[in-house]
């Protein structure tokens, strides 16, 4: 199928990246929308191995943080009190991978809340916040981007088997689709479909929205290998002893796009988690209180929290390897077949 | 007895359409007419674009003339619909020229070759394996091969799939699209000899496509000379190479090196 | 000639459909419209009802799109809602900020792009490339949106870039060189976030581009007849890797536009991306389909500028014109 063993590599981290957001309930210590109104917008706390006397401690411990003198934001650690670690603690509720009841989390503390990425105006933990905006933002993208492929297969397929009117009138139509703009687009959809709905009636509007808008260039990738694979020598003798048109497309051609689909599926990925984030951090997206990348970002979007509170970028921290692991994926499998052919036709690949 | 293939002014013509209009028409064949009697070899030779191919395809029913007849075992084709042609099809089968293009490299041999049973679905699993093997012996390829990747066999071996795999339905023409020409030398003469095997033993009647004229002069009872879609000499193989009656004939004789001939009549049984 | 009648009709008829998508779109949800208009206390129920025969909302839709179209065609966009003003000059004004950020980062971006692109190509495999493709590696693994946050905070925080808007307090008291001066410094962090988000993907199509030819035989006898190093890659290398580019180029005009939405909001310039999405917030229909419509008319014109560059460099285009 594909050669160069490269994609396994990423494949394998990004299955592992992934499988920390699923299991966002046990690395993560609290629940996403505990919150915590007497700390709002602490800034990430320390670890710390030596306390304040000069003794060496062998677990790990914290600092309870305390309102400094004179001020009713600014927070300072308070150094008499060893907050020390406990891993495997128990904590709050939840469904490890939605299934099974749990109430393991990897580490926490016995008294006193720890915030290892700070916390945000609610007192809610970020790093929490950010496993569980993991699930939303990455289950969008990952079902969004199969929904695309999937009608980009149906559409593509179609149009270069059947060719005729169907493949005019489909090309046509995909043009349309290919040269707008799409983050406009995207919002237009939105827009235009209801604004205040419930959050898993909203989730599944993203994943419409954002799967309907991508559907063109996967189709004309498809529709391309489709058209040659029909002219190959073994379809034509398959034919010749009286294959149906079905079993020619299952056995012979689409197993040929199964390299464009891959390739399509690691570039598209990060594309619609990025749709999503987008939405979310304009309003559009998924209500609160559930926690979504985009929206762990919307606040942001105020000078106060620019200026004070920089720690509210650190989801940055969170979504970059996913990215990269995806660009590395895309890339390894391209590099698959003659030479590095990055460009593809030109600029279809751009974004 | 009537002859299994009666092809009667046999007309192809492409029209490639432009933006709004239809543009150039090539005309593929222009009134071809043949026939080949059972259990014998017509050999079809002509240069690249001379129309050999466009009829190996309307015989086999994989493209439609544009008007002529084509009478196979007292059956017209052209009139035939999908379930008659359905029916018909796996007695007309076509042996490709690049056997590297015309089998599913992903396939393993047993697949390639099982393909056809598996298509017309009349045969359980166990009984196109059955059938598979006997076809493997008959064209020379060993057992322990059967679940080995198409891909990876030699030109020679594969082509030598490709005839087991047409074989597979049992069909009564074989037409071969300049089967030999894309092996090696050594290679062609092995599986000429595999043909004429065949032939005698399956009492096959073979359309065998070729420039090679050496080639055809061995091969076959009668030759036809192809030149741009019109069927310009017919008859005797010996004939046809001794006394060509057509300027082309001539010109494409003279142009085929001598020793070719010797070599063959080496090589070929 | 042929070849652009053509390609103005594709432009025209992908236009026309758009308008007619995102008309159609906006009766998906007509009640909410409707209500919204009926609910808003800035509207007085007379020019509710005055609005709502002139529009005739209360038509069937190919009526509504006909009568669109024709104001459209006079030059109307219809009227907003929460700015309490026609459409087309609000349009027009934030259409001119768009461009005028859009165009710039293009242009920078270009600059820079082609000579990374063949440097790279030309050092290919060794240090300088294995250097650029990390760091463009580096950026593209970083989305628009991070970028553009990342940015905003590093210039909160450092000061160096004024932050915010398109002009300062005070502008209408600068002299002219001062305003351009003015507004060139508000534009550097929105423009940066804009290069940096499209000069990864443009600095490695160049180097395929130039790689591609560099391979080529055609070029290697070119320079085994002596030609010099400098003719050879602007008279040979350039122009045969121009082909490929170009329509980059086209693409590149519609990526930049969708990425300077997020831009323009995130760094508040005043261009189409912040009014769009406060006419979605606000279910300002026709701001909306405006909005959308402009951004398109930007799209296919850049595609239709790279028709018409592909045009004059391409000779194959000339030669068999009406062939696909």
């Amino acid at each position: 199928m594909i050669q160069g063993r490269g994609w396994k590599r990423w494949l394998l981290t990004l299955a592992v990246l992934h499988g920390i957001i699923a299991c966002a309930g046990f690395f993560a210590p609290y629940d996403s929308a505990e919150q915590d109104r007497e700390h709002p917008h602490l800034p990430p706390m320390k670890i710390h191995f030596m306390d304040s006397h000069g003794r060496f401690h062998l677990r790990p411990f914290f600092y309870e943080p305390r309102l400094r003198e004179g001020t009713f934001e600014q927070f300072e650690e308070s150094t008499e009190e060893v907050q020390p670690f406990r891993f495997f603690v128990s904590g709050a509720r939840y469904r490890l991978l939605g299934l099974v009841p749990s109430h393991v989390h990897l580490f926490g503390a016995q008294d006193g809340r720890f915030y290892l990425l700070g916390s945000d105006a609610y007192g809610r933990d970020q790093l929490s916040r950010i496993l569980y905006g993991g699930q939303i933002s990455l289950l969008a993208g990952l079902l969004g981007a199969g929904l695309t492929l999937f009608s980009g297969v149906l559409i593509g397929a179609t149009a270069g088997y059947f060719g005729g009117w169907r493949d005019g009138l489909l090309m046509r139509v995909a043009e349309l689709f290919v040269a707008l703009p799409w983050l406009y687009l995207l919002l237009a959809l939105r827009a235009f479909l209801p604004l205040s709905v419930s959050p898993v009636q909203e989730f599944f509007l993203i994943v419409v929205v954002i799967g309907a808008v991508g559907w063109a260039r996967p189709a004309r990738l498809v529709r391309g290998v489709v058209l040659s694979a029909k002219e190959r020598d073994f379809v034509k003798a398959a034919r010749g002893f009286g294959a149906t048109d079905a079993y020619l497309l299952r056995r012979h051609i689409l197993p040929e796009t199964s390299s464009v689909i891959l390739t399509q599926a690691a570039i598209l990925v990060p594309q619609f988690v990025l749709a999503e984030m987008t939405l979310s951090f304009l309003g559009l997206g998924v209500p609160e209180p559930v926690p979504s990348w985009g929206s762990l970002l919307a606040s942001l979007q105020q000078y106060s929290t620019l200026v004070s509170y920089w720690w509210m970028y650190l989801p940055v921290l969170a979504i970059v390897p996913f990215f990269l692991g995806y660009l590395g994926l895309a890339s390894a499998l391209q590099q698959d077949g003659a030479t590095e052919k990055m460009v593809g036709r030109a600029g279809e690949d751009i974004w | 007895m009537e002859p299994l293939l009666i092809v009667e002014n046999l007309k192809k013509c492409y029209g490639r359409e432009g933006a709004l209009r239809t543009r150039k028409e090539v005309a593929a064949l222009q009134g071809v007419s043949f026939s080949i009697s059972r259990a014998s070899t017509l050999a079809l030779v002509g240069e690249s674009g001379s129309g050999k191919s466009t009829l190996a395809f309307c015989i086999a029913c994989l493209e439609r003339p544009t008007s002529g007849s084509i009478k196979f075992n007292g059956n017209e084709l052209t009139a035939l619909d999908g379930e008659q042609l359905r029916e018909v099809r796996p007695q007309i089968q076509l042996v490709f020229q690049d056997p590297a293009r015309s089998l599913n490299p992903r396939f393993s041999a047993l697949e390639v070759v099982s393909e056809p049973l598996l298509v017309q679905g009349h045969l359980s699993k166990r009984e196109r394996e059955d059938r598979a093997h006997t076809l493997f012996a008959q064209v020379g390829i060993p057992k322990e091969k059967a679940l080995q990747r198409a891909e990876e066999f030699s030109g020679g071996q594969r082509q030598r799939l490709a005839i087991a795999r047409a074989l597979a339905l049992a069909p009564k023409l074989l037409i071969l699209d300049e089967a030999l020409s894309a092996l090696d030398c050594s290679v062609q003469a092995q599986i000429a000899n595999l043909l004429v095997e065949l032939q005698s033993s399956l009492g096959l009647t073979y359309l065998f496509i070729t420039h090679d004229f050496a080639m055809a002069g061995h091969l076959a009872e009668e030759i036809a000379v192809m030149e741009q879609g019109n069927l310009v000499e017919l008859g005797a193989a010996e004939k046809v190479l001794q006394s060509p009656e057509h300027e082309i004939t001539r010109r494409l004789l003279a142009a085929t090196p001598r020793w070719s001939f010797a070599a063959h009549a080496a090589k070929v049984v | 000639m042929r070849y652009f009648l053509r390609r103005l009709m594709q432009a025209a008829f992908l236009l026309i459909a758009v308008s007619m998508l995102t008309f159609l779109f906006s009766t998906l949800a007509p009640g909410n419209y409707f209500e919204e208009m009926r609910l808003n206390p800035q509207i007085s129920p007379e020019t509710a009802a005055a609005l709502r025969t002139q529009y005739q909302l209360d038509r069937p839709l190919p009526v509504r799109y006909g009568r669109w179209a024709n104001s459209l065609l006079r030059g109307e966009m219809g009227f907003s809602f929460a700015y309490n003003s026609p459409v087309a000059p609000l349009l027009w004004v934030r259409a001119r900020n768009t461009l005028l950020l859009t165009l710039t980062a293009t242009l920078i971006a270009w600059a820079l792009a082609l000579p990374l692109g063949i440097w790279s190509a030309r050092t290919l495999g060794r240090l300088p490339d294995r250097a650029l493709s990390l760091a463009t590696a580096g950026l593209l693994v970083i989305p628009d949106l991070l970028l553009a946050l990342g940015l905003l905070i590093l210039a909160v925080r450092s000061g160096w870039f004024p932050t915010g808007g398109m002009a300062s307090v005070g502008f209408e008291d600068l002299s002219l060189f001062h305003k351009v001066g003015d507004i060139a410094s508000h534009m550097e962090l929105p423009v940066l976030a804009l290069v940096l988000s499209a000069l990864p993907v443009l600095a490695r199509h160049v180097r395929a581009a130039v790689a591609e030819v560099l391979e080529a035989p055609f070029l290697r006898a070119a320079a085994s007849h002596g030609i010099p190093r400098r003719t050879l890659l602007f008279r040979y290398v350039l122009r045969a890797a121009a082909i490929p580019l170009i329509s980059l180029f086209g693409f590149s005009v519609g990526a930049l536009l969708s990425g300077s939405l997020i831009v323009e909001v995130v760094m508040s310039w005043p261009g189409l991306g912040p009014l769009l999405l406060e006419a979605i917030l606000a279910r300002d229909l026709y701001v909306v389909i405006g909005g959308v419509l402009f951004s398109t008319i930007f799209l296919v014109a850049g595609n239709f500028l790279a028709d018409v560059l592909i045009y004059w460099a391409d000779p194959r285009i000339r030669t068999g014109a009406a062939a696909r």
